[in-house]
């Protein structure tokens, strides 16, 4: 049975309200988290080291009633700790090698401090986020539905970390920023986290839920004119596109591919039913546009020297592409 | 829950777009009164630039396009087709609707596209959100400030023109009066023509001599009717057709009319007929009753009385045609020596000649009419022009348009701005009121001082100027004068020149005439419309 408007916008306030027992503040990104998962989507989280990114994603896990695991990265992880390996058993004296599923087989699998381990493991997550399924010797097995990766990763700045290649980055459905908390926040966190009793998150949908949640987020309609702004913008974030800012002209070396389209797109279409709505305005295609297309952006080096953000680029094309052509 | 069809929300979008059209009709309309000030400003600038417009015209002009194009604009704006899905775009992002009313209506033009639920549920909020909206918040229907201003900008300017252009309304006022009076010439012209061809008394060699210069200053008028041509025109043709008129054939004339007069008194003479058709001045008509009279039927004291009259006839015509005074002479003498054969071949001659003289007497008749009406018209065609100071200047050379009943011409403009002499001819009334009418040569011989002491006739004048620019103007002695301090200011033969040229090399005066020039000009005194005629003029002899 399809799931009403109504019934999508109480699960999600019930997940938000279920993740805001534990995690203070961060609506937003708990916001983009929530709607990258709606959406069918992965998520990078990057953030300095105690800022609660995987708490965020762990109470997430508790609060959906998803089979959860968790692979902490570090540079000696191997693919196959983290897919799975054959092993040989020996059943009724009979030898045989049989599959073990690693920690990806869940639906919301944490991948701590992504950026820690080597890129042949990072890459290894590959056919997991894009096809839902894995390949071992030869042998491929899907993944459950529904799958998520929810990956953290620290600034590359930071010492021991492996920038995670651009086919890797761009399988990511959102990248979202996690910024340090305010004061008030801040003391609010101690408050909850210092006390006898620590606070947890109970469940507020299933996989089920999600699941329909997510069909009827596709069926959203988004209207030509709106379309058309999105294809506009994802274009010009290309230095030789006509429309391209002075910014993305300068400081871009590759654009954004056309999974960014696709992002922002599935994006705004769960925003609108997040803010009541049955159809994508531009206001949601503008509140996502940052987390859809900062990690599909590649600057050249007179961008990275200079310290250009690509959210400066994607700010500066929001505030020059007309919202009709 | 209330059913929600696509007819509410087309609706409320059908009270929006009008309220829109309103809006773009006002904005539009404000603009186009704008630019109708501009084109009006414009076209009436370049219109009083080239002296074309009159202050009427101007104000109708104004009037004419800034209530023009404001309803122009105004009109279109509002009927300018408003595609439902874009007025329903624009209409999202103006009341912030975040494209509720955009997506439903595509939506129902593509139900095949949406779940039915999505597309009543977009529906009904697409209506819902529009219901809460003001349209006169963000629609507001008024004029815009920056138009305004500009508008204001533009009805100061044309102000201004109208309040400070009376220089350029008057050279436009005395355009128009030339060319009015080109036209009328053209058409008096037309009419000459007219009447010389349907004169009898001419013949065909005559009546196309007599056309031809009309016909030629009818297609000058034609091809450039400005005032300096038309006048040159006039004025050449008046001296063309005044060459065709002989100047005895006045005198020739009146004699034939007094004699005329003297035969058709005496009742009963064979003359009688003779002389009444010459008194009326018709002398081919009598020539025609001379020819038909028949000497043989007459009794011998009729023949008698004839010759007596014949002889009369003879000696008042002998200083004008001696010709036909020694047929007429011939006449007379063989009748009285009884030799009625010669009388008659006599009488056959003298009224072929008197036919001739009499056709003779029309067309130079004719030609001087026709002249003087050109000289006229050309007086009338510089008045037109606001030429009161020039017509004024032109008496001092004898040349007083449009008063003179002979012949008036001369070289009235380059000779006068030159200082140079000039040769005029004409009998015009004027006598010498005007300030430069002191000037040699400027008052007109008013007494019989051609042969035949016929009255008024042409003469020809020697303009020697004393003081250029008139009264007031420096003192100029020209070598050769009696007056104190006379400088020579060119040396060369002593013997008179070629008419028409000048013993000084005119890169030695040329100077001193530019410098005269300027001062004229500077001094206000000619009128707006010669000053780049003369300036072109001088530039034109710079050595």
């Amino acid at each position: 049975m399809a799931l009403s408007v109504d019934q999508f916008r109480k699960h999600a306030e019930k997940i938000e309200s279920e993740v805001s027992k534990v995690i203070v503040g961060q609506n937003e990104v708990v916001r983009h988290v929530l709607v990258s998962i709606l959406a069918g989507g992965h998520v990078l989280l990057e953030g300095v080291p105690g800022l609660g990114k995987t708490m965020l994603i762990r109470t997430l896990g508790e609060a959906l009633d998803l089979k959860f695991s968790r692979i902490q990265f570090t540079p000696d992880l191997m693919p196959a700790d983290i897919l799975g390996t054959e092993i040989l058993t020996d059943q009724d004296g009979r030898r045989d090698f049989r599959f073990r599923p690693g920690p990806l087989f869940a639906n919301l699998v944490l991948a701590d401090e992504i950026n820690r381990a080597t890129p042949k493991t990072q890459s290894a997550l590959l056919e997991a986020m894009q096809e839902g399924s894995v390949t071992v010797a030869q042998q491929t097995y899907r993944l459950d539905e529904p799958f998520f990766v929810m990956a953290t990763q620290n600034p590359l700045e930071m010492e021991g970390t492996y920038p995670l290649p651009e086919a890797q980055l761009d399988r990511f459905f959102f990248k979202v920023n996690v910024n340090m908390p305010n004061v008030a926040e801040m003391v609010e966190i101690m408050d909850r986290t210092t006390g006898k009793e620590t606070a947890a998150a109970g469940k507020a949908a299933s996989g089920a839920d999600i699941v329909k949640m997510r069909e009827l987020a596709r069926g959203v309609p988004i209207a030509s004119h709106v379309k058309d702004f999105v294809a506009r913008l994802v274009l010009a974030t290309h230095p030789d596109d006509s429309n391209a800012s002075p910014l993305a002209k300068k400081y871009v070396r590759y654009g954004v591919s056309p999974r960014g389209a696709q992002a922002l797109s599935l994006g705004a279409k769960v925003t609108a039913l997040f803010n009541g709505r049955f159809n994508v305005s531009f206001d949601d295609i503008k509140a996502i546009a940052p987390a859809a297309l900062r990690h599909r952006l590649l600057l050249n080096f007179d961008g990275l020297a200079d310290g250009v953000k690509t959210d400066d680029v994607i700010s500066e094309l929001l505030t020059a592409i007309p919202v009709q052509a | 829950m209330q059913m929600v069809t696509i007819s509410d929300l087309t609706h409320t979008l059908n009270l929006w777009t009008r309220r829109l059209r309103l809006q773009r009709a006002l904005l539009w309309a404000l603009r186009g009164f704008v630019v109708g000030l501009v084109l009006s400003l414009a076209l009436g600038s370049l219109g009083l630039y080239e002296a074309r417009l009159l202050r009427n015209e101007f104000l109708l002009l104004i009037l004419a396009l800034s209530l023009l194009t404001p309803l122009l604009f105004g009109l279109t704006a509002y009927f300018w087709r408003i595609h439902p899905l874009t007025a329903a775009r624009r209409f999202d992002l103006l009341f912030h609707l975040e494209e509720r009313v955009s997506t439903a209506l595509e939506l129902t033009r593509h139900p095949d596209h949406v779940p039915p639920e999505i597309l009543s549920l977009q529906l009904a909020d697409a209506v819902t959100a529009s219901k809460k909206v003001n349209p006169s918040r963000a629609l507001p229907l008024g004029l815009s400030l920056r138009e305004g201003l500009v508008a204001l900008l533009f009805v100061g300017l044309i102000g201004l023109v109208w309040l400070q252009g009376e220089t350029w309304f008057a050279a436009a006022r005395q355009a128009r009066a030339v060319q009015q009076a080109v036209e009328a010439q053209a058409a008096q012209i037309e009419e000459l023509i007219q009447k010389i061809e349907a004169n009898e008394n001419l013949t065909e060699a005559q009546k196309q001599e007599l056309t031809e210069p009309l016909k030629e200053a009818q297609q000058a008028l034609q091809d450039n009717p400005s005032l300096e041509s038309s006048v040159s025109v006039l004025t050449s043709t008046g001296e063309k057709l005044q060459a065709l008129s002989d100047p005895q054939s006045q005198a020739m004339s009146e004699a034939l009319q007094e004699t005329g007069n003297q035969l058709s008194k005496q009742e009963g003479s064979p003359l009688q007929s003779v002389g009444q058709e010459l008194a009326q001045g018709n002398a081919v008509n009598a020539a025609n009753e001379l020819a038909n009279l028949n000497v043989s039927e007459l009794s011998s004291s009729e023949q008698a009385q004839l010759a007596d009259q014949l002889d009369a006839l003879a000696q008042s015509l002998q200083s004008t045609d001696p010709q036909l005074a020694s047929q007429l002479s011939q006449a007379a003498e063989a009748l009285r020596n009884g030799d009625p054969a010669a009388a008659q071949q006599a009488l056959s001659e003298s009224a072929q000649s008197l036919a001739q003289t009499g056709q003779q007497i029309a067309s130079s008749q004719v030609a001087s009419q026709a002249a003087s009406q050109m000289q006229q018209g050309a007086g009338q065609v510089i008045a037109a022009g606001g030429g009161q100071q020039q017509q004024a200047s032109q008496s001092g050379q004898g040349n007083q348009p449009g008063q003179g009943q002979g012949p008036g011409q001369g070289s009235n403009q380059s000779s006068q701005t030159a200082g140079a002499g000039g040769s005029g001819s004409g009998s015009g009334s004027s006598t010498g009121t005007n300030p430069d009418g002191s000037e040699a040569g400027s008052d007109p011989i008013a007494q019989n001082n051609g042969p035949g002491d016929g009255g008024v006739s042409s003469y020809e004048q020697i303009f020697a100027p004393q003081l250029l620019g008139g009264e007031g103007g420096p003192q100029v002695n020209l070598p050769g004068s009696d007056q104190p301090g006379g400088d020579v200011i060119g040396q060369g033969p002593t013997s008179p020149g070629e008419p028409g040229t000048s013993t000084v090399p005119y890169n030695e005066v040329y100077a001193q005439y530019e410098q005269i020039n300027n001062q004229a000009i500077e001094s206000g005194d000619i009128p707006t419309q010669f000053m780049q005629i003369i300036k072109n003029y001088f530039d034109s002899l710079k050595p």
